[in-house]
């Protein structure tokens, strides 16, 4: 790797994160604007043209708030708290391929942060280390809605693991691969020259699965428990001041985008589009940057798709009791997802039989 | 060891956004603190005790029951990346597996009839 490499892999990498960053304000406004629709109501309206300035006027009214150290609390753990789940939900978007490659100089350049042969183990491991953060905080918080709020948002989070985990695990079944990159590359071409060669269309199950279970990671309606304003003020975050406050915001914005990513590339053909391969849109468009451009705006498109379901359903179906969603994880999910195993494997198997 | 540099790279700007946030704030925000502002937040009521209370041990039960469960998912994947590759010898690894997940199933009914799972 020479000086080049190392210049082009430092900007590629800072653009990849900055734009990822980008969907914080950007989530703000579709949020708070999507609600304002599904009430009825005009939603934020004032700061600039239809609203749009809304976030920046949201992070500069942030930052410029006192900043507030509860006497009661565990200070180094309460100030680590945040940083702890900015750092996994930042670090798990070097495994999502954004599309194939891009070329400078006449040298490939893969667009994707790191192409991690173990891409989604990458992802499971390193994005339930933010656990942690939600606990030191709500611990060291010395609040009763606090601590609750980090044990529930813990065994939430442990509990859809293990679904998010087996229905990964159908999925590498399927493709024969841990990278997601090999993944995307797989979903090429058509099945029974009819449908897309997508995931969603080969691994139904395990795609209802995963979705199911990335609400549940991400803390989100309907699964919001850690959360709940009604029984527990703000649960984890109770004690923080304004921007800790944003950077858990921040911090589930991009888990959100990460697991969108996730699917994506899972399930949804990554950077294909339907019915077209790769080699005949590189013949139209004649140049591999374009097509690189096209494919990074396909990526991006479908993950905005999703960035809007989330909010489509928190917005319409109610909040689930914690006993309920426990039971939900394990005695539907996790059987499921076993199910979904094996079926995966017959089915493979049989394949290979005939 | 290379494919993992340019996590390294994130893992630095990650580090420097966490650091801006945790500064600016702390530069931008004016700091007047009062007792009443420091204490404890409990609806404005004068906090009853400490929050270092005893949890539930359904709680607790749960991360036994992830430990367990989660450890047993990890045998899943080197078995399902070479599972592909093996079709041809035979159902040998199919069936290996299939015991495994009969064991594994085993254990989740356990859970469910001793109702491990009873939060409250």
């Amino acid at each position: 790797m020479d000086l080049t490499d190392l210049i082009i892999t430092v900007v590629k990498t800072a653009v990849i994160y900055i734009g990822m960053i980008q969907v914080v304000p950007l989530m703000l406004i579709v949020e708070r604007r999507g609600a304002a629709l599904i009430q009825d109501r005009p939603g934020p309206n004032r700061v600039g043209p239809f609203g749009l300035f809304q976030p920046i006027a949201d992070v500069i009214k942030m930052m410029m708030k006192e900043v507030i150290i509860p006497s009661q609390v565990n200070k180094a753990l309460y100030l680590l708290g945040p940083s702890l789940v900015l750092l996994p939900a930042s670090l798990v978007i070097a495994a999502l391929p954004f599309g194939d490659f891009f070329s400078v100089f006449n040298k490939p350049y893969l667009l994707q942060v790191a192409n991690i042969d173990v891409g989604i183990l990458y992802v499971l491991a390193i994005g339930s280390l933010g656990i942690y953060g939600i606990l030191f905080g709500g611990w060291a918080s010395n609040n009763k809605f606090s601590l609750m709020g980090a044990m529930r948002a813990t065994s939430q989070i442990i509990s859809y693991e293990i679904p998010l985990g087996l229905a990964a695990c159908s999925a590498v079944l399927w493709y024969g691969s841990f990278s997601l990159r090999e993944m995307v590359v797989t979903q090429e071409g058509t099945l029974w020259g009819v449908i897309p060669n997508w995931g969603v269309f080969c691994q139904p199950l395990g795609f209802l699965l995963f979705f199911i279970a990335a609400f549940a990671e991400t803390n989100r309606l309907p699964f919001d428990l850690p959360e709940t304003e009604a029984e527990l003020v703000a649960g984890f975050h109770t004690e923080y001041g304004p921007m800790d406050f944003g950077t858990f915001f921040m911090a589930e914005y991009m888990n959100m985008a990460t697991m969108s990513g996730l699917m994506v590339a899972m399930y949804f053909g990554g950077w294909h589009l339907p019915w077209i391969a790769d080699a005949t849109l590189l013949q139209w468009l004649g140049s591999r940057n374009i097509l690189a451009i096209l494919q990074v705006v396909t990526v991006v498109t479908k993950m905005a798709f999703f960035m809007v379901v989330y909010v489509w359903v928190r917005w319409t179906i109610p909040r689930f009791r914690f006993d309920q969603l426990m039971r939900l994880a394990w005695k539907n999910l996790i059987p499921l997802g076993l199910f979904n195993i094996v079926l995966t494997a017959v089915i493979l198997y049989l394949k290979g039989a005939a | 060891m290379e494919a993992f540099l340019p996590v390294g790279i994130l893992f630095i700007l990650a580090i420097i956004i966490s650091a801006g946030l945790f500064t600016v704030k702390r530069l931008l925000g004016p700091r007047n603190p009062v007792p009443a502002k420091l204490a404890v937040y409990e609806c404005g009521v004068t906090p009853e005790s400490s929050a270092r209370i005893p949890f539930q041990t359904g709680f607790y039960l749960i991360a036994v029951l992830f430990l367990l469960f989660d450890v047993e998912a990890a045998f899943f994947f080197p078995w399902a990346l070479v599972y592909k590759e093996s079709l041809a010898e035979g159902p040998a690894l199919l069936i290996a597996m299939l015991i495994y997940m009969a064991l594994l199933v085993l254990g989740l009914v356990y859970i469910f009839r001793k109702d491990c799972l009873k939060l409250n």
